[in-house]
């Protein structure tokens, strides 16, 4: 099946009704949002504009921890069973607004928010089991929004005219990534190429928010949300690794597919973590801690970083600190010396963050420093 | 072929017991009975495995079918498993319709439906005293081999067991090697039934 950078506009039939009682609709339009991604880090060196599909996604120039060389990376890749494209990425999304969403998305089910200038979208976990990436086009950025079930992490990323699909391999049971221009390789969670033109080059971020459907509808009334209408037949509500309204199967118990490339015993293995990383290396903060903390600080390699807590959301926010300014709770807001300021606006340095499985987190950053 | 091996072995006459007990099989109401619940328990057992089949009460009835479904009949999701091209929900269940699927999954249940139809002949129609349902479970085991292979390396995480390079390797050679021992299982028992016994009605 041919592909195009802005997907494959599939019309679906369906026909509805009881026995006896039988229509054809064509399934609606989506409702595209707009606005500049905000929130990215890191210097560009591959701009998408005027890119070619065949150039692969922008690339930045970064400085992470990197624990593992990229041949050992290749060792480590294992088949999930699928072959690439066997778990397809939604092409061309459709969007619903909020307040008709999905029949099968419950206020507690998780979503994974996307803010970009005041614009928001949300990508129920329950439709991302099934496809683990959303190419998407938000104003005059063409993003991709990711999921890796088995690691429990979203992140998103920006991709030019290029488009990322699911290889059905995984590293550290994390999703791994390939690009359609250059068919290079990226495991999500580190995200560096691993083979193909764009070996050694890392993909550039932005924040994607974990949270329900509740919370993200309060706080972005406006916002829309990703409906079932992807182009393929999936048995979406079920899940087939678990549930996480409430959380039971592979998302509650200790199995892991894979053995990690590290492990730990400090935090039960699909304990929800933070993480960050930089230059000045990597660090995870227990979500349980935060969430009765609401401050926690701690250190990376000498530099004091602080994760403050958005009760709302229900998520946590990175800051670097280096010069250890006193970060103090003060209801939902915090006090920066002595200034207020809501939880995701510090004055202050903000680091992409995102959840994730402990086991898998310390698995690829296995030098991360915990805060709690 | 070694001409001693040969001997021993008689590939044509076991061809034709086959043919045979096949037909016998097919000629009598019983056999075809049991055949038949075994090729529809199977081939239920192995689309809700693969996840093309589940009760789903709570979704309205209706019919989905994605866009050029014929150009995706034939897109694969795993090994041995293929791209659902429609969604059939009946009020109570669900079904992923995989033409794909359907077809391997109904091919693995026709062996599974033969061998075990088979074994019931042999032990109601035997050439020789002496035989029990031990062949029936022979059936068995292929049978799971190649059902379990459509699940992939998820099914594992159900056994809690973890996954390494040879294991996963494996399981690729699982559906084959299960359809192959269906095969050798149909022979061996085909040999056990006396097909020159009188057809019931």
């Amino acid at each position: 099946m041919e592909r195009t950078p802005t997907g494959d506009r599939r019309r679906r039939r369906q026909v509805l009704g009881g026995i006896g009682a039988v229509g054809i609709t064509a399934l609606a339009g989506c409702l595209e949002g707009s606005g500049m991604p905000a929130g990215s880090t890191d210097e560009e060196v591959d701009d998408d504009d005027a890119a070619d599909v065949n150039d692969g996604p922008p690339t930045v120039e970064r400085s992470i921890p990197e624990a593992y060389s990229i041949d050992r990376l290749n060792e480590e890749s294992m088949s999930g069973g699928p072959g690439p494209d066997g778990i397809p990425s939604i092409d061309d999304p459709r969007f619903t607004a909020a307040d008709d969403p999905p029949a099968n998305l419950d206020g507690g089910d998780p979503v994974f928010g996307v803010e970009f200038d005041g614009e928001a979208k949300a990508y129920p976990q329950y439709i991302l089991v099934w496809h683990e990436i959303v190419n998407d086009v938000v104003g005059d950025e063409s993003v991709a929004v990711t999921y890796c079930p088995l690691t429990g992490t979203a992140q998103g990323f920006y991709r030019g005219a290029s488009e990322f699909g699911v290889s059905g391999r995984l590293i550290n049971s994390n999703l791994v990534m390939f690009d359609r221009g250059t068919d290079s390789w990226w495991p999500q969670m580190l995200p560096v190429g691993i083979s193909g033109p764009h070996e050694g080059a890392y993909l550039e971020e932005f924040q994607v928010i974990w949270t329900t459907w509740d919370r993200w509808r309060d706080q972005y009334p406006e916002t829309t949300v990703l409906t079932e209408e992807t182009g393929h037949a999936r048995d979406y509500g079920s899940d087939p690794y678990g549930e996480y309204n409430p959380p039971s199967g592979y998302y509650d118990n200790e199995r892991t597919l894979f053995p990690p490339l590290a492990s730990d015993d400090r935090f039960p293995r699909k304990e929800v973590v933070i993480g960050a990383r930089n230059a000045d290396g990597a660090m995870a903060v227990p979500k349980d801690a935060l969430r009765e903390r609401t401050v926690i600080e701690g250190t990376v390699d000498g530099t004091p970083y602080a994760t403050v807590y958005d009760e709302a959301l229900d998520t946590g926010y990175v800051y670097r600190n280096p010069d250890d300014t006193s970060v103090e709770p003060d209801g939902d807001t915090f006090l920066v010396d002595g200034e207020t300021h809501a939880p995701d606006a510090l004055p202050l340095d903000r680091e992409i963050g995102f959840d994730a499985m402990w086991f898998a987190w310390y698995g690829y950053y296995p030098s991360t420093e915990v805060h709690e | 072929m070694d001409t001693r091996l040969a001997g021993k072995l008689r590939p044509r006459s076991r061809i034709a017991e086959t043919a045979a007990a096949t037909r016998l099989v097919l000629r009598r109401n019983d056999s075809v009975a049991v055949a038949g619940l075994v090729l529809v328990g199977y081939l239920t057992a192995f689309l809700w495995a693969v996840g093309d089949l589940s009760v789903r009460p709570d979704m309205p009835a209706g019919l989905l079918i994605v866009d050029d479904p014929l150009w995706r009949v034939f897109d694969r999701t795993g090994p041995a498993t293929f791209e659902a091209i429609a969604i059939v929900d009946t009020g109570v269940a669900r079904l992923l319709f995989s033409p794909g699927n359907l077809l391997l999954g109904g091919f693995v249940a026709g062996l599974v439906g033969l061998n075990l139809a088979m074994s019931y002949l042999a032990v109601v129609q035997p050439a020789a005293c002496g035989l029990g349902t031990g062949s029936g479970l022979l059936a068995s085991m292929p049978a799971l081999l190649a059902g379990t292979v459509c699940c992939g390396p998820v099914v594992l995480l159900v056994l809690g067991i973890q996954a390494s390079g040879l294991l996963l390797t494996m399981f690729t050679w699982l559906l084959p090697l299960g359809i192959g021992l269906l095969f050798v299982s149909l022979i061996y028992v085909a040999g056990k039934i006396d097909v020159s016994g009188s057809a019931h009605g």
